[in-house]
């Protein structure tokens, strides 16, 4: 018989051995003595370069190790040790599947229906001191984006208050709000936790009549008081975490978790907005000016500009939101809520003198 | 090249036993080009396996004189210490957040800083997860082991990360001597604890010509261009994109020498009682492997961009209607007319097509990092190594026990690189 190599796994010492394979067992002997019997049921196969086989005892308590590199030696232990490759080698590749899937769709599924129900039982729950705290966090950093230049001339600042006032109380209970002009060249509005409303200046620019602004402004109160903002940000933090569960750790998952949340975002996001174009549209009705106005300024502005992909934004101006906002005609007109004067001096309180 | 026993060859004196890899190219690509596929079905959860499977490959083609290493690490391991490292993160995590909003109520972005704690987090799971990979290498049936608090490493890694902040990079090769002497202090095989002899002083030495050579190129090429005759534009946007350019072209060629350095002054500086290493890696070794990972890169991308651009040239009569139907279905939120069940079809199968192809790309370009990155300096440097004095490792007697494995899960779940 030709030697193997023997590591007894208590020493690191090379061990000139000869074997003999039976079928019962694997003798080990070392210059005819005899060192260890491995039963053969238990002789298992360890990772080796090619052309050598290395075996190891299972359920042994040490490291020992039996290397052969003589071709028939080798066969002959093949033909005994029918268990080489262990009773669970086959890695099972159908049990990880079945079993990251199971994960996944459990993760998409809670980001469906759990997340989104969380945030809605946990909104309210949340003391509005609270979210007040949370919207101060978060104006900081909103300010820091547009540099902090908030519209102040005083007439635009009174008219602004005058229509803060007519919208806010229409309801028995007025939404705590806080309206603001910001200086900047995109038409938005943003609504922040805690009732901090941001009317950005080119959305004002490119209004007409006072009720477009007034429907515009009773749509954001609409989103403070039903604390939207509130949601979504639970709703953003615990998308963004099982996302990052599930996509973060494939290579590139990182664009892949940004690219998901936009579109759950966009499509959780519709309810809350028909919720807020349906209470801008009791605000505009109980005040006696016609609703539909604020959707006319919307869609200039849609025209103008071409937009990011309309299945990514949160605002999607539709047809079906145009006309739902037009049929909430006042059953009998009221006076406009801003005079000639008023709505001129709005216009132009981003103008420092 | 296949192994032949240790037995075979005439005992080997106290002189140098040559390492030597035996691993064929094909196989390990073989492994990794399977398992990178399986992760996209599996959500990356295969990585365990596939990662595993690399690591047994290489350690059991690494020969020493014949004798080969072996990897006795498991899937389930890094899968278990992956979910430890969950558990472990979370609070962190909320507690992270609730801080940031805290600091954020005060001032914009005060809670930028709070990325520190991940920082450190990541030099404590860099030495664990080293920990859990030395307990899992055995040569000749003894293991090697690790002693060594991950804190402090974390904290002597931060020491020394400030220190070579504060002397702009001046002190990183006595931050590396430092760091070294505790990894390789702490390493043990059986009852025979490692050593690290190599000093920063020898380092510096080394690397100092390099470094002055790269600060003169990224500063010269340009102020060259500016002193030529005025035949290049003055324009703020040629400067713009000439400065990085040469900056980046110059880091590009001097890298490899510079890991090439790096590496022969680490692995010479190793000591296992009396056995030593030596290296006779060259200075250019790595360049080959280099070019052959950026040229396989861009072959990659190309290809890949051809193939998207084929199929989409074929398929545009069946992908105009499904773009479509996936615009309006996210737009309007519900089928405009025709029937929700196609509708939903379409537009997923826009989402999956999508990702899928871009899961592609980036598990291509992984595959490429590895195959040449991974494997291809391991087998330059291996090939490179031979170690003296190995017979008297003969009498280290095992010791040590297998090590846990919060940091492997660490790493994994922060995302920062301990070697393959």
């Amino acid at each position: 018989m030709a030697t193997a190599v023997f590591y007894d796994g208590a020493v690191a010492r090379r061990r000139s051995v000869a074997i003999r394979v039976s079928a019962s067992s694997l003798d080990i002997e070392e210059a005819g003595e005899w060192i260890a019997s491995w039963p053969v049921g238990k002789v298992r196969r360890a990772d080796a370069p090619e052309g050598v086989l290395r075996l190891v005892l299972e359920g042994g308590t040490s490291l020992a190790r039996l290397d052969i590199g003589d071709p028939s030696d080798q066969a002959a232990v093949r033909l005994h040790c029918k268990a080489l490759d262990g009773t669970d080698a086959k890695e099972k590749t159908g049990r990880i599947l079945f079993w990251s899937l199971a994960a996944a769709v459990s993760i998409i599924l809670c980001v469906f229906f759990l997340v989104p129900l969380m945030a809605e039982r946990m909104a309210p729950l949340i003391p509005m001191s609270w979210e007040r705290r949370l919207g101060r966090a978060v104006d900081n950093q909103v300010r820091l984006v547009f540099s902090g230049k908030i519209c102040a001339d005083p007439g635009g600042s009174a008219a602004l208050a005058t229509l803060t006032k007519r919208l806010r109380n229409v309801h028995s209970l007025p939404t705590d709000v806080d309206i603001l002009v910001v200086d900047s060249s995109v038409p938005n509005a943003i609504t922040l936790p805690g009732g901090r409303i941001y009317l950005l200046r080119a959305l004002l620019d490119r209004a007409e009549t006072p009720d477009e602004i007034a429907g515009v402004l009773a749509h954001e109160i609409g989103h403070a008081r039903h604390r939207d903002s509130l949601r979504k940000l639970i709703q953003a933090g615990g998308t963004s975490y099982l996302f990052g569960l599930l996509f973060g750790d494939v290579t590139g998952g990182g664009a892949l978790v940004l690219a998901s949340r936009m579109l759950v975002d966009n499509a959780y996001s519709r309810e809350a907005e028909t919720a807020a174009d349906t209470f801008a549209g009791e605000t505009m009705t109980a005040l006696g000016r016609p609703a539909g106005a604020m959707a006319h300024l919307l869609k200039r502005i849609e025209g103008n500009e071409s937009r990011i992909p309309a299945f990514l934004s949160t605002h999607p101006v539709t047809d079906r939101r145009l006309s739902a906002l037009e049929r909430l005609v006042p059953a009998q007109a009221g006076p406009p809520l801003l005079a000639d004067e008023e709505w001129r001096a709005l216009k132009e309180i981003c103008k420092t003198s | 090249m296949t192994a032949s026993l240790a037995s075979e060859h005439a005992p080997p004196a106290v002189g140098s036993a040559p390492m030597s890899f035996s691993g064929r190219g094909g196989e390990f690509l073989r492994l990794l080009v399977t398992g990178s596929l399986f992760q996209i079905p599996t959500f990356g959860f295969y990585r365990f396996w596939l990662l595993t499977k690399l690591r047994r490959h290489l350690w059991s083609n690494t020969q020493v004189a014949g004798e080969s290493f072996e990897y006795i690490g498991s899937a389930k391991e890094l899968l278990i210490g992956f979910l430890i490292a969950l558990a472990v993160l979370t609070p962190i995590y909320l507690g992270y957040f609730i801080l940031g909003l805290i600091l954020e109520e005060q001032q914009a972005l005060a809670s930028l800083p709070l990325v520190l704690i991940l920082y450190v987090l990541a030099h404590f799971g860099v030495y664990r997860a080293r920990r859990y990979r030395a307990s899992r290498t055995v040569f000749r049936g003894v293991r090697f082991w690790m002693t060594g608090r991950g804190w402090a490493y974390a904290f002597r890694a931060i020491l020394w990360d400030i220190a070579t902040v504060l002397t702009l990079g001046l002190a990183l090769p006595w931050a590396s001597a430092s760091l070294e002497r505790y990894r390789m202090r702490h390493t043990h095989y059986g009852n025979v604890q490692g050593d690290f002899v190599g000093t920063g002083w020898t380092l510096f030495k080394r690397g100092i010509g390099l470094w002055a050579l790269g600060l003169a190129l990224t500063i010269g090429t340009p102020t060259i261009f500016a002193l030529m005759p005025k035949r290049a534009p003055e324009t703020a946007s040629f400067w713009g994109i000439l400065v990085p350019l040469s900056v980046v072209l110059v880091f590009l060629a001097l890298w490899p020498i510079a890991m090439a350095i790096f590496a022969r002054w680490q692995l010479e500086g190793v000591r296992f009682g009396q056995a030593a290493i030596s290296s006779n890696l060259r200075i250019g070794a790595f360049y080959g492997i280099f070019l052959k990972t950026i040229l396989s890169a861009l072959a990659f991308v190309l290809c890949f961009g051809l193939v998207v651009c084929v199929l989409g040239y074929v398929f545009w009569e069946a992908l105009l209607p499904m773009l479509g139907s996936f615009d309006a279905l996210l737009t309007q939120g519900e089928a405009g007319a025709s029937d929700l069940g196609a509708e939903l079809a379409n537009a997923g199968i826009v989402v999956a097509v999508g990702m899928l192809a871009y899961l592609v790309l980036f598990l291509g370009l992984g595959v490429i990092q590895r195959y040449f990155m991974g494997r291809g300096l391991w087998a330059v440097i291996v090939g490179s190594l031979s170690v003296s004095n190995l017979e008297t490792l003969a009498s280290a007697v095992a010791a040590g026990r297998p090590a846990g494995v919060l940091g492997e899960g660490l790493a994994d779940a922060l995302d920062f690189n301990v070697g393959i």
